[in-house]
């Protein structure tokens, strides 16, 4: 059981960052990213190609990588999304699943279709109080955690947080207040795209790297995002959780590879029940 | 030759009915079914079992075309107070537990396994050789029936009140017309049509596994009705046959470079697909054929 | 010199023009009030003046230079300072933040630091005092109404665009109100504001001006254009 939670946590954990990714995208941009998938996959391949053909340590190729990523998100805002910038969020929805499969492709060319691993050594798992912790959930849990603490911390404390919130409470007034726009969307797409990468890295570290690897995680991260209420960034890390725990607990009574289908009940049950999101009770603008 | 070109042409044609089907929920009743290719798998896998249950292809299809619009309906009830991006989550959700749940309940579905052996229409009174073509008719038959429908549909009050909810739900609303009534409709009967897609899928192939299904088929969809101007059926007939013709056909170009290898291709052919379908969404927003009503209406 | 020119401004929505040809002039530390019937443009010139709305001709002057090309950021770092008619705070950050922010991204005119011009708007403002770290969407209209003007006032602006500042202030706080933006008048603000009260508006601007459908029907010292019958029976209602 306490092995369950402990791994319902690091599920949970993984989540999370695409999950405040999508959620800030959402927020400031007005639009569901669905290549948020594809993000974490370019992400985790851009480590790659620093890790293995090139032979960096995987920490310097992780900083490369979303060196990498983050070029690549700009270029998408500038050449997709910008030029929708006035038209229905719809068209940016689907704009978005272009981008998608665009992204996912670009990985196929180049990598091929067969599964990948970093150059890393396996090592034992630890045993500590009756768990059994894997070297990998100790990587993802303390790089998640910092990370969350970081965007935390610029979301909340300082001037570019403040311009992010106030662009996605309301762009008019943020305009008129002297907050530029373009460079807060700027700001939004480094933020999510290294959110994604470093998400595509521990997943990969965590399995294996395949260009599906992201796509099979848009449903989880999409949940995760409704469960928080979709514009609050802090709360779909919560909302993560709840899902990561939720959908271990659920291997009790379903086979593991129905994870996804737990995720989609969740949904679906908390749209028709709540709407808003399970945490979202913050003052909702329209 | 011949043979790549029955194959395009079978290709687009089922295409193009998903993309009938895509443009009625989407186009003409502003609902977005990210899902698309969940239902088209229900499609092809109902029919595909009742075949190979014994029951004869008309029967099967009928039975596809059934459950398939029972599944759209149900899937919509699930957002009836929900905005777009929700109702795109949740289709595409449905789509991906069902291809989970297809891949793994074996004893149903043989899983990864795949259904061989499924029976065409009418296979018994054509001649050895002529199965592609007789399949081919039978296609273009179920294409001319669903484009007539949906253009009935279009022009009927019915279709007035869709595009009607579509631009302002609240209009459909204070009409005292019920919108969720409306939303289930639409989703039904787009399924139905999405019913027969699959099962000429199926049809076709005569082999279905997991690995046929995927966002691709959801972003031909989209590409045919974008293309082909939101809300206009002739649109997606001439997106389908132009475009989409172009992207299958190039299928068969891997004899000709031989520098790419096939997975190359195929990603390549993808990445256009995507990156063609941001493209056309920027530079021709209106895509090529105006709405119906629109050239009535606007001065 | 005026201050603030707008020069045959014709801008609207989506292709369809609200303003038809709208021309005014404000002299500097000078005030205009605009008055007009719902939906006669007010806002859409307020916006246009502020740079959120682009005209698709004619200019708009900020002492004496040409900002019809420069967005809103830009125009607020000039100096411009705007309090729109809904929608004018943070909702989902405090009243603090929404301070913090007013004077975060735009040079001040005076050099002062935050805490300084915080506590100067809480002496103009002393409701605010208590609600500091309250969320702005859980305040009353009224309330919110001074947030966003001292938020806007933070920088102390050269230049303020009011949108019906007095909306849904109770007579006596909007008695206040006037009184707090008749002292920042004469810090040397000009001022351009709309008011639906126009006994209000026009009793607290040298200058009036009268628009309806998008056409300057009349103008000229705001004490003239309260005097006279005809305007007063024709456009501003016989409050
Ligand atoms: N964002 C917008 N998009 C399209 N049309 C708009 C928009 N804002 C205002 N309008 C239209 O422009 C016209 C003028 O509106 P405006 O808000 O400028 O009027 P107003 O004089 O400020 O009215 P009120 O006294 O009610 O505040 C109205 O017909 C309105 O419908
Ligand atoms: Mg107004």
């Amino acid at each position: 059981m306490a092995q369950l939670l402990f791994n319902g946590l690091v599920t949970g954990l993984l989540i999370a960052l695409p999950a405040l990714s999508l959620s800030l995208t959402f927020s400031v941009l007005r639009f569901a990213n669905y290549a948020i998938g594809a993000q974490i996959t370019l992400g985790a391949y851009a480590v790659y190609l620093f890790n293995v053909p090139l032979g960096w340590p995987l920490l310097l190729s992780t900083a490369a990588g979303m060196v990498l990523a983050v070029a690549v998100g700009l270029l998408v805002q500038a050449l997709a999304y910008e030029p929708l910038r006035a038209r229905s969020s719809v068209t940016r929805l689907v704009a978005s699943i272009g981008v998608a499969l665009a992204l996912e492709n670009v990985v196929r060319f180049f990598a091929g279709n067969s599964p990948r691993g970093y150059g890393v050594e396996i090592a034992r798992p630890l045993r500590i109080a009756g768990l059994r912790i894997n070297q990998e959930q100790i990587t993802i849990m303390l790089s998640v955690l910092v990370a969350l603490v970081l965007v935390w911390v610029v979301f909340r404390f300082t001037r570019l947080g403040r311009a992010m919130r106030a662009v996605a409470d309301d762009a008019d007034l943020a305009a008129v207040r002297g907050i530029r726009r373009g460079r807060v969307v700027a700001m939004v797409w480094v933020l999510a795209s290294a959110l994604a990468t470093l998400a595509g890295v521990l997943i990969g570290l965590d399995a294996t790297l395949d260009p599906q690897m992201g796509w099979n995680y848009v449903l989880p991260v999409f949940t995760a995002a409704i469960l928080g209420g979709i514009a609050n960034p802090m709360a779909a890390v919560a909302g993560a959780l709840t899902l990561g725990i939720a959908s271990e607990l659920a291997t009790l009574v379903m086979a593991p590879h129905y994870r996804a289908i737990v995720a989609f009940l969740v949904m679906a049950v908390l749209l028709l029940v709540r709407p808003s999101g399970l945490f979202g009770k913050q003052w909702v603008a329209k | 030759m011949i043979s790549y070109l029955i194959a395009t042409s079978a290709l687009v044609i089922i295409a193009a009915i998903a993309g009938l089907a895509l443009n009625l929920q989407w186009g003409l009743g502003g609902l977005v079914n990210f899902g698309l290719f969940g239902f088209y798998m229900l499609g092809a896998y109902v029919c595909g079992l009742f075949s190979v249950w014994g029951a004869p292809p008309l029967v099967a299809m009928a039975g596809a075309i059934v459950l398939v619009a029972l599944a759209s309906a149900a899937t919509s009830l699930i957002s009836i107070r929900l905005s777009e991006d929700y109702l795109a989550i949740v289709t595409l959700g449905f789509a991906e537990c069902l291809k989970l749940f297809i891949s793994y309940e074996e004893w149903l579905t043989r899983g990864t396994l795949g259904i061989p052996g499924i029976v065409r229409p009418f296979a018994a009174y054509v001649p050895q050789g002529y199965g592609d073509a007789a399949f081919l008719g039978f296609a273009v038959l179920c294409l001319v029936v669903v484009f007539a429908v949906f253009e009935r549909v279009a022009r009927s009050p019915f279709g007035r009140l869709l595009r009607a909810s579509r631009e302002d739900p609240a209009v459909a609303d204070t009409l005292g017309k019920n919108v969720l009534v409306l939303r289930l409709k639409t989703f039904a009967l787009g399924g139905a049509a999405l019913g027969i897609a699959g099962s000429l899928h199926a049809f076709y192939y005569t082999y279905i596994d997991p690995t046929q299904f995927g966002t691709i088929i959801t972003a031909y969809a989209f590409m045919a009705v974008v293309i082909g101007g939101r809300g206009s059926n002739v649109g997606v007939l001439i997106a389908s046959f132009t475009v989409i013709a172009l992207l299958e056909g190039s299928r068969f170009l891997i004899d000709v470079f031989p520098v790419l290898d096939g997975s190359q291709l195929a990603a390549l052919r993808l990445f256009l697909v995507g990156a063609g379908l941001v493209a056309i969404l920027i530079f021709k927003p209106d895509g090529l054929v105006r709405e119906y009503r629109l050239r009535a209406t606007r001065s | 010199m005026s201050a603030f020119e707008l020069e045959a401004v014709v801008a609207g929505y989506g292709g369809r023009a609200v303003l038809h040809g709208v021309s005014l002039s404000i002299a500097a530390n000078g005030s205009l009030a605009v008055v007009g019937p719902n939906g006669s443009g007010k806002s859409t010139l307020m916006k246009t003046a502020v740079g959120l709305v682009r005209p698709t001709s004619g200019r708009v002057l900020l002492e004496g230079g040409d900002v019809t090309r420069l967005d809103a950021p830009g125009r607020a770092r000039r100096g411009l300072g705007y309090v729109p008619q809904e929608a004018n705070v943070f909702r989902n950050m405090s009243v603090r933040e929404n301070l913090k922010i007013g004077l975060e991204f735009v040079p001040g005119r005076v050099r002062a630091s935050f805490a300084q011009r915080l506590s100067a708007m809480l002496e103009l403002f002393p409701e605010l005092e208590p609600k500091l770290g309250t969320l702005a969407g859980h305040l009353s209209g009224g309330q919110r109404q001074m947030v966003a003007m001292a938020a806007a006032l933070m920088p102390a602006p050269s230049f303020l665009a009011l949108d019906e500042p007095s909306a849904g202030l109770s007579p006596r706080n909007a008695a206040l109100l006037f009184e707090v933006i008749g002292r920042v008048a004469r810090y040397g603000v000009t001022l351009l504001m709309i008011e639906q009260n126009t006994r209000l508006g026009l009793g607290a601007a040298d200058e009036g001006l009268v628009l309806v459908s998008g056409e300057v029907k009349a103008k000229g010292p705001a004490a003239g254009l309260l005097d006279d019958p005809q305007m007063r029976s024709l456009y501003l209602g016989s409050r």
